[in-house]
């Protein structure tokens, strides 16, 4: 197993990069940038809703402010220092730690049941959770998110959360994460499968068929064995759907959302009730009202659009993130984890205000998967797409709005070709993953 | 079912997609792909004058020449007397207030209105976060400057008749208070003549901006410092602001009193809407006689951005097809007598008659002698796209995203003529009324025509969709040689798999290359080293010079030192350079991968530093081979490869090369080791972006490329 050396120098030097990053706010002004910058996370908007709201009107008035009442109370007082963000980086990298040594102690346990331990040896394994944290902290989209004053470490913060809840059969902590992530940005909400999966089977694990195959042969040749014996129980707890934490998880995550309603009524009293709310926050987010350019896809095509046909498009882009899940949740239901992040990455390229902050997310956890995913294909074609888009946006968007040369086909451009990029990376990750799991049948059945 | 299972992947590599088996045939054959390429990539570049077609106006609502001109001679007399007016005050003390004040009597005389602009003189300095923002970076000279070192501009505003002040057309006349000449007298008593001709006609749609700009500092400062105001309100709260008044009213008292009585709020800045296009004038006396009367056309602004190109075509079609002129751009003269350039012409001019032969619909007869200047125009064109610096004072209006070019009208006689300058001033102020009327029709911001060219002639254009052609050519084996070493892997494993089908070894097998899928992170890291150290050397200046009184040599000196050094401690960093899990095989292909990245955002930013980068990094990318590895090819070939590494290794070095071009150019007694600071100072003050190529892109390029030369 390949240890990675001083870890917690590394975790250190990263929070010092980013602190010595906050001291010039001014220079890099990474909070105008569309990249960053969503209306939904930008912390100017949040700034804004705050000062309404002190001038006790409706922080949604004026139509800047389009985030959960709540974050106006926690965050509002502290828009002038990102410093908290880099805090939570920290706590969303020790989750991420946590989540990744649960995953690995999972999948030891599965493989030495399978009797093929001596594969994790040969193939030089990497401790998941210190690299996955490690590729969170550094990935520079992570910290230009945390640097550029955007409320999105705090939506990654909750998904994590809700993930490592699950992953640790905390049902009220995960219900939480996904309650809270649901509310600030709605997208997240399609986690609830994976998050079941996750309460109900355990985390990632080969698939069940193989479990089935090893006791059949199991039984046949030695049952007399003690060890066997031991590990078919192993099995035959691993097969077995639970429905209780799954319930758990559902009555938790009732209570918490009349909980979150309940404060957000309150934090609105008098201001335009929750009505209001839902319709500038998650009704801002399924209509796509703003079309200033980001890096996604959609307001560019909802810019072009007629408007007669605008409803009939909203409704086919929003359908078709829904279309996804069930397929994906029948072919990877062994590893929820997995799932979880496909779904994160999925949503990111279609959701209708991404940010820089989502990619960060999606593959700070792609890093949990470091072993399975090792015979990636086209994983340097990948690196150098994601490093050669990041650095086109801002020059085309210099070209289009600054120089006035280019136009808005110039940046779009960059948004196909970061859609495209990811998914290039959600295809192959998805089929080497799969690959894994037919390599190891294969090595179980010779 | 364990044969099904064996099968199913050897068919899914046979059944691969299309677009991965043309990929992999691609990359299979990357060395003959390259040559091709690259040599079809310079082919397409030496045909791009051949390429170029004929300029035309798109935007219907310009109609140039639909009108008669007004100009007469009436206003020619008119500029007679204001440019003797000028030149008698030449002999007076204190010119310095006396002509921007005469200049402001004379604009107020036709009935506009007048304020003047008072600025310091900025210092650029270099700041290491501020490329591409507008305007330059200019720290405002505070200490030491006394207060006789303020620059005013006069700048007279005519309202139109007919429009609603949204929008201005503004005429620049660049002249130097202190010490005026008979030209740039005679620019200023043009535009006069044609302002106030515009002061009395109804047709005027947008307001008229003469701004008399006040040179004694540069053209482009006093310029863009009006621009700076002019789009930035200031308020009275800046002190710079107010030093300059206060220092005025202590500096000439007497004088400025006189003015500020004559109108009331003389100091006050005065706006006219956003600027529609701009035209800066200047009279140039040339040395040499002409048949005509000639123009030259400045349009390159910084990092390579040029004016639409159609108010480059309304100049060209006034100038030639209504007043006459003979309109002339910059050419590399040097490259007009060159031996090679016109003996490649001999051969395209053949070619081309070839190609008529064969279809007569291929209209491409180029005569050699219209390919060699096409070429020379060309050249001279991408140079100072490729500087990033611009060519006069225009480039201070495309910041601000204003269409502007530098008209510079030359007589064919001399200027002391009387009777020729009229004729001369007759024609140039029906030239820029022309202009103006057309402009003035103008219903939206210029859109229509072209923003990415380049000139081979005044007519004649090459499109960014042309030109991109020769670039992609180039630089298409990059990504191609990159990707070689993976697809190298694949093979191997397929040759495995099908030489023993025993299943114990293909497990070990795949394990190596699930390892092997993520090797090239090594090298990454060693790219990733070598860049970082590439953005400290690129720093570096920045603090050198806040040394004082340092000279450029020394300069240069401690920028080369500090860089070793820092080269060498991050040697340190990584521990052995060549270590033994990072083959050079991979780290080539990282190293093309990024330089591919670069070449491609600089053509975004600015294509020709991009082209003529390529130029020299591609065959350095493509090239590359430790020198201790050319054992297994034979004799020649391994001679001819060591030379040719070698002439790329010392070619490729920013300053070698650049010393070397200067030392070809002007004799090599005269170079020396602080040239390369001066020029790099040069670049950055002016906020070119080849600065940030040259020490992001290619000094990592280069040093990589030693790198692996020297790899055992």
């Amino acid at each position: 197993m390949t240890r990675i050396r001083c870890y917690w120098g590394w975790v250190a030097a990263a929070i010092a990069f980013r602190i010595l990053l906050i001291c010039f706010p001014k220079n890099l002004n990474l909070g105008s940038r569309p990249e960053v910058a969503t209306p939904l996370t930008s912390l100017r908007r949040l700034a804004e809703g705050y000062w309404l709201k002190q001038a006790s009107m409706s922080p949604y008035a004026g139509s800047m402010y389009h985030g959960s009442p709540l974050l106006l109370s926690i965050l509002g007082p502290f828009t002038i220092t990102s410093l908290m963000f880099v805090i939570v980086d920290f706590v969303t990298a020790m989750l991420i730690r946590a989540t990744g040594q649960k995953l690995m102690l999972k999948c030891h346990q599965s493989l030495q049941f399978l009797n093929l331990s001596k594969l994790v040896e040969a193939s030089g394994n990497v401790e998941a959770g210190n690299f996955a944290s490690l590729v969170f902290l550094w990935n520079p989209l992570t910290i230009v998110t945390c640097v550029g004053s955007t409320t999105a470490p705090i939506d990654n913060l909750m998904a994590v959360l809700a993930i490592y809840g699950a992953c640790s059969c905390l049902a009220p902590l995960a219900a939480f994460g996904w309650v809270i992530a649901t509310h600030l940005s709605l997208y997240p909400a399609i986690l609830i499968v994976p998050l079941i999966l996750l309460l109900g089977h355990g985390p990632d694990a080969p698939p069940l068929k193989l479990f089935q195959q090893k006791n059949n042969s199991a039984s046949g040749s030695s049952p007399s064995s003690h060890s066997h014996t031991k590990s078919t129980q192993t099995g035959i707890q691993i097969d077995y759907f639970s429905w209780r934490p799954v319930l758990h998880f559902l009555l938790w995550a009732s209570i918490w959302s009349c909980y979150v309603l309940v404060l957000s009524s309150i934090s609105l009293k008098g201001l335009g009730g929750l009505l209001e709310m839902f319709k500038k926050t998650h009704g801002f987010i399924l209509t796509v009202v703003d079309l200033s350019p980001n890096i996604g896809v959609l307001w560019y095509f909802f810019a072009e659009v007629f408007d007669f046909f605008r409803n009939f498009f909203l409704i086919v882009f929003n359908m078709n993130i829904l279309f996804m899940l069930l397929p994906l949740a029948i072919r990877l239901k062994h590893r929820p984890c997995f799932l979880a992040f496909v779904y994160l990455a999925i949503s990111s390229m279609l959701k209708s205000y991404p940010s820089v902050g989502d990619s960060a997310l999606y593959l700070g956890l792609l890093g949990l998967f470091a072993n399975e995913l090792a015979g990636m294909q086209f994983s340097f074609f990948l690196f150098c797409g994601y490093i050669g888009v990041s650095l086109l946006s801002p020059v085309m968007h210099n070209l289009w709005i600054w120089r006035g040369t280019g136009n808005a086909n110039f940046y779009f451009a960059t948004g196909i070709a970061y859609a495209c990029l990811q998914t290039v990376l959600i295809v192959e990750s998805v089929s080497t993953m799969l690959k894994y799991d037919r390599m190891l049948r294969k090595h179980i059945t010779t | 079912m364990a044969l099904e299972e064996e099968q199913k992947p050897k068919g899914g590599v046979a059944r691969s997609r299309l677009i991965v088996r043309l990929g992999a045939f691609l990359v299979s054959h990357n060395v003959f792909v390259s040559v091709v390429c690259c040599i079809a990539g310079i082919i397409a570049l030496l045909l791009l004058p051949v390429l170029a077609k004929n300029t035309y106006i798109s935007e219907n609502a310009l109609m140039p020449g639909s009108a008669n001109p007004a100009f007469s001679a009436q206003d020619v007399m008119e500029a007679n007397r204001f440019v003797k007016d000028l030149i008698d005050r030449r002999t007076i003390e204190g010119t310095g207030i006396e002509i921007p004040r005469l200049i402001g009597q004379h604009m107020a005389g036709v009935g506009a209105e007048v304020y003047y602009h008072k600025f310091w003189p900025h210092k650029n300095q270099f700041h290491p976060l501020h490329f591409f923002s507008c305007a330059p970076n200019t720290v405002t000279m505070q200490s030491n400057s006394s207060c006789a070192s303020v620059g005013v501009n006069s700048i007279g505003i005519i309202r139109a008749p007919r429009g609603d002040g949204k929008e201005a057309i503004v005429l620049v006349t660049p002249y130097n208070p202190w010490k005026i000449e008979l030209s740039e007298a005679l620019s200023l008593g043009l535009a006069f003549s044609i302002f106030s001709l515009l002061g009395q006609v109804s047709w005027l749609a947008k307001d008229i901006v003469w701004l008399a700009a006040d040179s004694q500092f540069g053209e482009y400062t006093s310029v863009s410092a009006w621009l700076k105001d002019y789009h930035s309100p200031v308020f009275f709260s800046e002190s710079g602001k107010m030093n300059v008044d206060m220092c005025y009213e202590y500096n000439s008292h007497q004088d400025w009193d006189r003015i500020t009585v004559n109108w009331a709020n003389a100091n006050a800045f005065k706006r006219a809407g956003t600027m529609a296009a701009a035209l800066v004038l200047k009279v140039l006396e040339k040395k040499e006689r002409q048949e005509r009367d000639s123009l030259t056309i400045y349009a390159e602004a910084s990092n390579g951005q040029m004016p639409n190109l159609d108010l480059i075509n309304i100049v060209h079609y006034l100038a030639v097809h209504r007043q006459g002129l003979r309109v002339k751009i910059a050419t590399i003269g040097s490259l007009l007598n060159s031996v090679w350039l016109r003996s490649i012409g001999e051969i395209v001019q053949r070619l081309c008659r070839f190609a008529k032969s064969l279809d007569p619909r291929w209209k491409y007869d180029i005569t050699s002698a219209d390919y060699v200047e096409g070429s020379a125009t060309l050249a001279s064109s991408m140079y100072y796209q490729a500087i990033g610096v611009p060519t006069g004072s225009h480039g201070a209006f495309r910041d601000y995203q204003v269409d502007a070019v530098t008209l510079e009208l030359s007589p064919w006689f001399s200027l002391k003529n009387e009777n020729s300058q009229s004729a001369f001033l007759l024609r140039g102020g029906r030239l820029i009324e022309g202009v103006i009327r057309s402009v003035n029709n103008l219903l939206e911001k210029f859109h229509q025509s072209f923003f990415l060219y380049f000139l081979t002639a005044p007519n004649k254009f090459v499109s960014v969709g042309v030109y991109m052609i020769a670039f992609a050519l180039l630089i298409a084996p990059l990504p191609i040689v990159a990707v070689a070493p993976f697809s190298g892997k694949n093979k191997i494993r397929l040759s495995t798999d099908k030489g023993n089908q025993r299943p114990g070894n293909t497990c070990t097998d795949e394990i190596e290359i699930t390892i092997g899928s993520w090797k090239w992170l090594h090298a990454a890291k060693v790219v990733f080293m070598i860049h970082l150290w590439a953005v400290i050397v690129l720093l570096l200046p920045y603090f050198i010079s806040q040394i004082p009184y340092i000279s450029p040599t020394t300069s240069m000196l401690v920028w080369v030192a500090v860089a070793i050094s820092a080269l060498l401690i991050v040697y340190l960093i990584l521990g052995s350079p060549y270590s033994s899990d990072c083959e050079w095989a991979l780290l080539k292909s990282i190293m093309i991968a990024a330089a591919f990245i670069g070449l491609g955002l600089m053509s975004i930013i600015n294509f020709s530093t991009a082209q003529i980068g390529a130029l020299i990094v591609v065959p350095m990318c493509l090239m590359v081979r430790p020198l201790k590895r050319h054992k297994e090819v034979a004799l020649c070939t391994r001679v001819m490869l060591m030379a040719c590494n070698l002439v790329l290794a010392v070619m490729g070095s920013p300053p070698a090369a650049l010393l070397i071009l200067k030392g070809l150019s002007e004799g090599f007694g005269r170079v020396g080791i602080g040239d390369f600071w001066v020029w790099a100072e040069f670049l950055w003050i002016w906020n070119s972006a080849t600065y940030l190529y040259l020490f992001l892109v290619h000094l990592p390029c280069w040093a990589l490329y030693v790198h692996i030369l020297l790899h055992p």
